[in-house]
């Protein structure tokens, strides 16, 4: 695609990842400037809460990513409901609709939120589809 | 008693500022997040909301650039008001809460231009970039128009918007700096001397239609 810089990567990411309260800063790396830094992009998902549409119009668009070359994980937070991530509906969601489960990273902010930081930037550089499937799409 | 939370400041934005996978093939300007978009967000400490892509779930991931024209028909629309029912509950919560809500679509976009849509009555066929000629016309994206009904039907006020100059044909990104600075910073001075003006903290009846 001439002139096109797209990543091809993105992350479901949690809300409280994207906005995190003052209560937690401290303790989670800043996880959109790692998501910037690495090349990814965001599919932001709610916070808790009944979001039964929402959910499904995500599922939709994770669907047609995963199903033409693009590379879609998830990144949660340990102590959140669901790891924040929605995963017991969204799976289904997903399932449903033919589309393969994102890997999932956990952030743990019981840990330096330095360390899960960097441990968050080598998953996210680690990751991507198998090279034929690159090959097929980009 | 409940106890009142702070009023934030919320701002709404297109998919693909924090999504440039979700651009149309040929248009992705950065990698993944629109970063001068974010930080200037962030820096004025607004939390960020992402809107559905409209295109991307309707016409695809590898579908071809369309002016408004194209995709004003029943059928998107009636999938953009899909979308806008799916993320209005959040928005009406933002706004019920007091807090100051924002707008940030992507100028020169069919769906989700503000300040400028594409349009190109006779438009179709065969895409040929760069031949390609349209016109930027001052209208709302369809998605926009789509959205911002659906909230006005809920008795919400209109929400200040404005849009990233990424569609616009040749993009400019100091300039389109430049426009966002202006508009956080006219939102500042109107919030210092009027709180909450777009706010509907008192539930129940909307402060105004649009």
């Amino acid at each position: 695609m001439i002139g096109d810089i797209r990543g091809w990567r993105m992350a479901l990411v949690p809300d409280t990842l994207i906005n995190t309260p003052q209560r937690l800063r401290a303790a989670l790396p800043d996880v959109l400037s790692v998501l910037e830094a690495s090349g990814y992009g965001v599919l932001q998902l709610p916070p808790p809460g009944e979001h039964g549409l929402l959910l499904a119009v995500i599922a939709d668009q994770v669907q047609e990513y995963s199903h033409h070359g693009y590379a879609v994980v998830a990144i949660g937070v340990r102590g959140e409901a669901g790891d924040g991530l929605h995963w017991r509906r969204i799976a289904p969601l997903l399932r449903h609709r033919g589309a393969a489960l994102p890997p999932r990273h956990i952030i743990r902010p019981d840990v330096d939120a330095a360390v899960e930081g960097q441990r968050l930037t080598r998953w996210l550089a680690a990751y991507d589809l198998p090279v034929e499937e690159q090959h097929r799409w980009r | 008693m409940e106890q009142q939370k702070p009023p934030r400041k919320v701002a709404l934005v297109a998919n693909c500022l924090l999504n440039q996978n979700a651009k149309v093939c040929e248009g992705a300007r950065y990698r993944g997040v629109v970063s001068p978009v974010v930080e200037a967000l962030r820096s004025r400490g607004y939390v960020l909301q992402q809107l559905p892509c409209p295109e991307l779930a309707f016409a695809g991931v590898r579908r071809w650039w369309a002016v408004y024209e194209q995709y004003d028909t029943p059928a998107y629309r009636a999938h953009c008001r899909r979308l806008a029912q799916a993320i209005a509950p959040l928005i009406e919560r933002f706004l019920r809460d007091g807090d100051e809500v924002i707008l940030i679509g992507l100028d020169g976009s069919p769906s989700s231009g503000v300040r400028f849509t594409s349009s190109k009555p006779d438009w179709g066929g065969r895409p040929n970039r760069p031949e390609d000629d349209w016109e930027i016309v001052p209208r709302r994206g369809i998605w926009i128009e789509e959205l911002e009904a659906e909230l006005a039907q809920r008795g919400l006020p209109p929400i200040p918007a404005t849009g990233w100059a990424l569609d616009m044909g040749r993009f400019d990104e100091a300039g389109s700096r430049r426009d966002l600075d202006e508009f956080l910073d006219s939102r500042e001075q109107s919030q210092s001397t009027s709180s909450g003006e777009n706010s509907v903290r008192t539930s129940g009846e909307g402060s105004g239609t649009p």
